[in-house]
């Protein structure tokens, strides 16, 4: 009982004003290269979607059944209209997309409409993973993700971030860990 | 691969033996054939449904007699087993300062870190291909989620069998050290159940016939007795039939005759319908005896384990500092009856989803009265009381958000539509359903509210029954904040604690309400750094 008193105690004299705030911290972006990558790769699917459509259309050694050539202009129009709301999005979102590795915790913002700040204490990662795709790697990009026990629907996923920061932020946390957690 | 064996190893020097120094090793050649026969199994994974198309067509059209058949099927072998090479050029692996890292992908390059002693569970297991070898494949499971385990694809069996001891003892080794220095007050709670184990196993809760009676009633248990009955369906149906039709009562008949007036349409079907409920009810008192009959709910040591079933026993078991979350959950007819159904849940691994009642991650106390519902939350989480605290409630924006924002829309866009095509009857049934509608979200906006206490935080939610979840808040995984534009002008945000077991979310809080909880949830787990296994 005693030791459950002083637990008490020493809880008691958290002072609740002067925490830090995870709504409150100075995040920095990701690399601007981001955002000029997923630009991009929007604009070059949806130029690669219409070339193929468009030589479809106007091939002159095949027919084409259904008289499907009468929907070519709606279905570029569609094409399109995805592509550019796709690029409006990327063009305001991934500028959104913003973190910040506190001693304790890291922390991620990001989100157009809805803003979603997310916080994941160093101290609850499973595990660490880098990811990088092909583009990725092509600017020197890295996706660090991080596991927690909360389950493959909240893997805390930063994108976009240089390679020698992500490196940097991996090794923190796991230097971290055999600090603490040990 | 044999250079991980460092000559002069034993098991006093395993410590050295399972590190594999600083340079990445590659896994033996005989990985490739690991890596072909995942390729196989997902390719016919994937192309199951295929299957029966091919043979059909194979059969009509002599699909085999094409002469792109064979070239396709040589393709394919060659992309296998290219793609299974390339897996096994692009794989290294090494383990150092008690750390797994793996590099794996040719495009999408991974590079996993896992630390020992964040290792859950390791399996190694022998294909039938590698029987003849003498390698393994190590599996390693964190407590993140079945999809996410890393393989170690070839090693020898030796150094398998060296790693699991390692990684087995570092845990031990992690666990021990946390488990003292971290887990005060629960090591003073969990002592007095300690002593009382050595002499006998302590019982906290029995389950009468009559309490299951209760849980049948409330809880639709129909489905336990459903799938036990499942390969007598046919019969049941010709049964049912036959019957009926001794009764003068003959389904086609009825069908079919313009005589019957709509009132005794109406009435047939009534009493169908009561004659279904009833036996429903039934059924589902039948199914919760079932696998509930004899329920007992023992303490031993730091255990608590659920002995219950009439025909078969099953017992689960689940260690009090795995619980990471108590629910109590009561609908609207445990509300009449005064009962609740708790849950005790832990650590959910992988993504099954199964039936909530039946879930292997939760261990159900069924209705159980409100007074031992209480008993019950403070045996699992000591000095806990959700049900005399005052709750503060979520704020009015969650109904004008709900009501406001997704209500009325629909039933304008509604209203105008029917309107246009003069269907009044559709229109006022449209009214009355928005009207229900808005009264649950309203009854669910008067229930939702948090508490808080020295240990825990309570949140209450429900329609007409009231749910209590409580949890310990360092036990939480992570915290999300999330806002819309429009809670952002008003300076509202909804709040997600994310636990090893699920979500627990409350809804239109002011934003000093989130930063208040964020931080001390926040705080918990940062400064007490107990662990929440």
């Amino acid at each position: 009982m005693n030791e459950q008193d002083q637990w008490e105690f020493e809880n008691r004299r958290i002072n609740v004003s002067a925490l830090p705030d995870m709504m409150d911290v100075e995040l920095t972006q990701i690399s601007p290269r981001y955002r000029v990558v997923n630009l991009s790769i929007t604009a070059a699917v949806v130029i690669i979607l219409v070339a193929i459509l468009s030589f479809l259309r106007f091939q002159t050694f095949m027919v084409v059944p259904f008289n499907l050539n009468a929907f070519y202009p709606a279905i570029v129009t569609g094409v399109c209209s995805l592509g550019g709301l796709n690029l409006i999005y990327h063009f305001f979102a991934d500028k959104k997309i913003k973190y910040c590795l506190r001693e304790q915790d890291l922390v991620m913002q990001q989100g157009l409409f809805l803003r979603k700040i997310a916080c994941q204490p160093i101290l609850r990662i499973q595990h660490i993973e880098l990811k990088r795709g092909p583009v990725e790697r092509s600017v020197d990009l890295a996706t660090l993700q991080v596991f927690s026990a909360g389950g493959s629907l909240h893997t805390f996923e930063i994108p976009g971030l240089r390679l020698n920061d992500a490196q940097r932020i991996r090794q923190y946390i796991l230097s971290h860990k055999e600090l603490n957690a040990k | 691969m044999d250079k991980i064996e460092q000559p002069g190893s034993s098991s006093a020097t395993t410590r050295i033996s399972v590190a594999t120094g600083n340079r990445w090793r590659r896994l033996a050649p005989i990985a490739v054939l690991y890596f072909i026969a995942s390729n196989i199994k997902s390719m016919v994974q994937n192309a199951l449904y295929i299957i029966p198309a091919l043979a059909i067509s194979a059969q009509s059209t002599g699909i085999l007699q094409t002469r792109w058949f064979f070239p396709v099927l040589a393709a394919l072998l060659v992309l296998m087993i290219g793609s299974g090479l390339i897996s096994y050029l692009f794989y290294q692996f090494r383990v150092r300062n008690g750390h797994v890292e793996i590099r794996m992908g040719l495009l999408r390059r991974r590079h996993i870190n896992l630390p020992f002693w964040r290792i859950q569970n390791i399996k190694v297991e022998r294909p039938f291909y590698y029987r003849l070898t003498q390698f393994a494949v190590v599996i390693l499971d964190t407590a993140g989620s079945a999809k996410e385990e890393a393989k170690i694809v070839a090693v020898t069996r030796q150094y398998a069998a060296r790693l699991r001891a390692e990684i087995l003892s570092e845990r031990n080794e992690f666990l021990q050290t946390s488990d003292n220095s971290q887990t005060a007050p629960d090591a003073s709670v969990s002592k007095p159940a300690d002593q009382s184990s050595d002499k006998e196993d302590r019982v906290i809760n029995r389950r009468s016939v009559k309490d299951l009676v209760i849980h049948g009633i409330t809880n639709n248990r129909v489905w336990i007795v459903l799938g036990a009955m499942a390969p007598f369906y046919d019969d049941l149906a010709r049964l049912v039939g036959e019957w009926l039709e001794q009764q003068g009562l003959q389904l086609e008949q009825l069908a079919g005759s313009a005589s019957v007036a709509w009132w005794q349409w109406g009435l047939y079907a009534f009493t169908i319908i009561m004659i279904i409920m009833a036996a429903m009810a039934l059924f589902s008192v039948g199914g919760s005896l079932l696998t509930y009959y004899g329920y007992t709910l023992t303490r031993s040591g730091d255990r608590y384990i659920r002995k219950s079933g009439l025909l078969s026993q099953q017992e689960v078991s689940m260690r009090q500092s795995r619980v990471q979350m108590v629910a109590v959950k009561q609908d609207w007819l445990d509300r009449i009856l005064r009962r609740a159904n708790i849950f005790f849940e832990q650590n959910k691994t992988g993504n099954q989803q199964g039936q909530e009642l039946m879930a292997p991650n939760k261990l159900l106390v069924p209705s159980v009265t409100l007074s031992q519902a209480s008993a019950l939350c403070e045996e699992v989480l000591p000095s806990s009381q959700p049900f005399s605290r005052d709750f503060s409630p979520i704020t009015g924006f969650y109904l004008v958000h709900m009501i406001g924002v997704r209500v009325l829309p629909i039933l304008c866009f509604l209203l105008v539509v029917l309107g246009w095509q003069g269907q009044w009857q559709a229109m006022a049934v449209a009214l009355g359903a928005a009207t229900v509608l808005s009264g649950v979200i309203w009854l669910r906006f008067r229930c939702w509210g948090f508490a808080r206490d020295k240990n825990y935080l309570y949140v209450r939610s429900g329609i007409v029954g009231k749910d209590y979840q409580i949890l310990p808040l360092y036990k939480i995984q992570q915290v999300v904040i999330q806002q819309s534009i429009m809670m952002r002008r008003r300076k509202l945000a909804t709040i997600r604690l994310i636990l090893a077991s699920g979500t627990v979310s409350i809804p239109f809080l002011t934003q000093k309400q989130i930063s208040y909880l964020s931080r001390v949830a926040l705080a918990e787990v940062e400064v007490s750094a107990k662990s929440w296994m």
